[in-house]
């Protein structure tokens, strides 16, 4: 969950961002046949997602050459 | 927020203390336009003029005591040093289409980030650079960034 974005009507919130992502993904599906669906989700999931909820994408090399997040 | 966006928050508070006029271009501007990416540093795009020059010693000084140096000879681009997160300072023009700060500008979006404004380079002039620009790195992001602009105009459309 977002806690950023949630107010006290937390479930309802997060409801209605899932309900708005299952209807655009329906329609885009059919749109945009040629993007693969879970690629559409996750770009439909960024989009929706308002910012200051919290997203992160910022990688951070490490000492050791691996990155974090 | 996340101290992703927490860095941004603060780094636009810099540069308002310094009054400094800068656009967000590269992968974080397509970061906050949806695109699913990630990235390592932040691209700013200012003005090249010596009062921007003067100013840039303010901006270190609100970032708490960053250096800034200059990674390329063959380049312009300063880099920040000291900083959670490199944030590169491109002047004038972005590098690969040489598009010019007052045309990336009559171009980008705001885009609020708690309490301040970034002032966004669009979706499109992201790509194109990313285009020009025809590192591996960027080749890689093509396709989600144009996918991400296609799945964007769509929801325009709808909404």
């Amino acid at each position: 969950m977002y806690p950023e974005i949630m107010g006290s009507d937390a479930k309802q919130d997060l409801d209605a961002l899932v309900a708005k992502l299952k209807a655009k993904q329906k329609q885009l599906i059919r749109e945009l046949p040629d993007i693969d669906p879970e690629e559409l989700f996750q770009i439909l999931h960024s989009l929706l997602r308002p910012i200051g909820s919290g997203r992160r994408f910022f990688l951070r090399k490490q000492a050791d050459g691996t990155h974090v997040f | 927020m996340s101290s992703d966006e927490a860095f941004l928050e603060q780094l636009l508070r810099a540069l308002n203390a310094a009054n400094i006029e800068a656009i967000i271009v590269g992968s974080v501007a397509a970061v906050l336009q949806g695109a699913p990416l990630m990235t390592q540093d932040v691209d700013l795009l200012i003005r090249d003029t010596p009062l921007n020059r003067e100013k840039l010693s303010r901006l270190c000084s609100e970032l708490g005591g960053v250096q800034l140096v200059q990674p390329s000879p063959c380049s312009r681009t300063l880099s920040t040093v000291g900083t959670a997160i490199q944030v590169d300072l491109l002047f004038d023009e972005l590098p690969s289409t040489h598009a010019r700060f007052e045309s990336v500008r009559s171009r980008s979006i705001k885009v609020p980030i708690g309490d301040q404004i970034a002032v966004v380079a669009s979706l499109e002039d992201v790509i194109d650079s990313k285009a020009a620009a025809d590192r591996d790195k960027d080749r890689a992001q093509l396709p989600v960034l144009r996918n991400t602009l296609r799945v964007k105009r769509k929801l325009d459309e709808s909404d």
